[in-house]
């Protein structure tokens, strides 16, 4: 045989050897570290518990909640309709096979926003999009939607609006029916004018 | 006879030269800024060492020694570090980190070996650009928990803050099942909304009041 192909073969082998190398590292792609940084100083990434809670009353089938804190704490309380996958259960069991769906926004959730914001930068790093945080969390969601505060008489028109809109997201999610409480009901006090004998005039 | 056979040397050289391409792509190739230097699964086990952060009390010795090993980098824009900061600190505005300059800056400080304490709003503002850091190698970098809004609620008595869980995140607030359960509706309407009416009609005198 020619030198020339047994120094060709060679040299092929050694390419092979190369690639078997390379793919000897198990971390799943990653995209570019300085598009990450550029990335995480958006504040895009954050959505409020009323607009969550609108998409749930909504049914946006888009809409997907994925609770980042643990098994126990999922069982205890979550969203509705939200599914468990752990911070530190993310690269198991086909956990990510939840993320980078076509058409679905993916909405963290934990107790605040620090896990859920977490979960964010590393799915990031793993390269998906359409992925948010709750902005407050559990805890917030509790404050607004809830157990909704009154605003002052002295606050602007709309935070009366968004107060409604968070009652009637209360009655839905605490599965409250909407018939009316005896607290709806209006008194109607009507005192009649005590007649004289004398003739009073008018129209 | 296959073509090659007739100049034998013709391939080497064009192999060579093939290989010598190769050798000079991978020398000039850009070198990136930052690469990983954590695995996901080791930035994840990661997020519970304390060591990592820095906490409102601790301020208070920072503040009063200003020690040269560390650095306070507050990441809040400009116009609100104007306003108030913590004394010492620097502002490195989160929508500049990634400038090369600001990037050069933090390796010199790591090279240096001197800690780094990103400051924002609140923990959630600096938790991103600490992750970051934290993934690419910066082990200096650390996070101040709380952020400035806690350090200025406290800023009169930063040390009475070492027995205060307030600015600790992740933790439940609230029974959760508890205050979801399923209420009636006259628990859910019973606030001051919906107050009685009452319907007084005025009381006609002896008097004549007027027309129309």
């Amino acid at each position: 045989m020619n030198r020339n192909y047994i120094f060709l073969t060679i040299l092929m082998l050694v390419l092979a050897g190369g690639t078997l190398f390379l793919s000897m590292n198990d971390e799943p792609d990653q995209i570019d570290p300085k598009v990450l940084l550029e990335e995480m100083i958006q504040p895009t990434r954050y959505v409020s518990t009323d607009q969550v809670a609108k998409m749930l009353i909504q049914g946006d089938p888009s809409l997907m909640l994925i609770d980042v804190r643990s098994e126990d704490d999922y069982s205890y309380y979550t969203l509705p309709g939200a599914v468990n996958i752990p911070l530190d259960s993310l690269l198991v069991n086909g956990n990510l096979s939840y993320l980078g769906m076509p058409g679905t926004k993916v909405v963290f959730v934990s107790n605040d926003d620090i896990k859920a914001d977490q979960m964010w930068v590393l799915t990031k790093r793993l390269g998906y999009n359409s992925t948010y945080v709750l902005k407050g969390g559990i805890n917030c969601w509790m404050q607004t939607i809830i157990e909704p505060q009154r605003p002052s008489d002295d606050a602007p028109a709309v935070d009366f609006e968004t107060y409604t809109f968070r009652k009637g997201a209360q009655m839905y999610f605490t599965g409250a029916g909407s018939g009316e409480s005896e607290a709806t009901k209006v008194d109607v006090e009507v005192r009649r004018r005590e007649k004289s004998n004398v003739a009073a005039g008018g129209c | 006879m296959h073509i090659h056979e007739l100049n034998p040397w013709r391939t080497l050289i064009a192999l060579s030269i093939f290989v010598v391409v190769l050798i000079i792509g991978f020398i000039t190739k850009p070198k990136p800024l930052f690469t990983y230097e954590k695995t996901i699964a080791e930035s994840v086990s990661a997020l519970s060492l304390s060591e990592d952060y820095v906490y409102p009390w601790e301020l208070e010795d920072i503040i009063a020694n200003k020690p040269d090993s560390i650095v306070l980098f507050d990441i809040r824009n400009n116009f609100v570090f104007g306003q108030g900061h913590i004394p010492g600190s620097e502002n490195l505005a989160a929508s500049v980190l990634s400038r090369e300059e600001n990037i050069d800056r933090m390796k010199k400080l790591r090279d240096m070996g001197v800690t780094v304490v990103l400051v924002g709003e609140d923990e959630l503002h600096a938790n991103g650009p600490w992750m970051f850091y934290r993934q690419v190698g910066f082990n200096n970098v650390k996070l101040l928990l709380g952020g400035y809004n806690y350090y200025f609620e406290h800023k009169d008595d930063l040390y009475s803050t070492i027995d205060d869980d307030a600015y600790f995140k992740g933790i439940a607030r609230f029974d959760y099942a508890e205050m979801a359960a399923p209420k009636d509706g006259a628990a859910l309407n019973s606030d001051d909304m919906s107050k009685p009416v009452q319907v007084q009609r005025r009381q006609k005198s002896n008097v004549a009041a007027g027309g129309c």
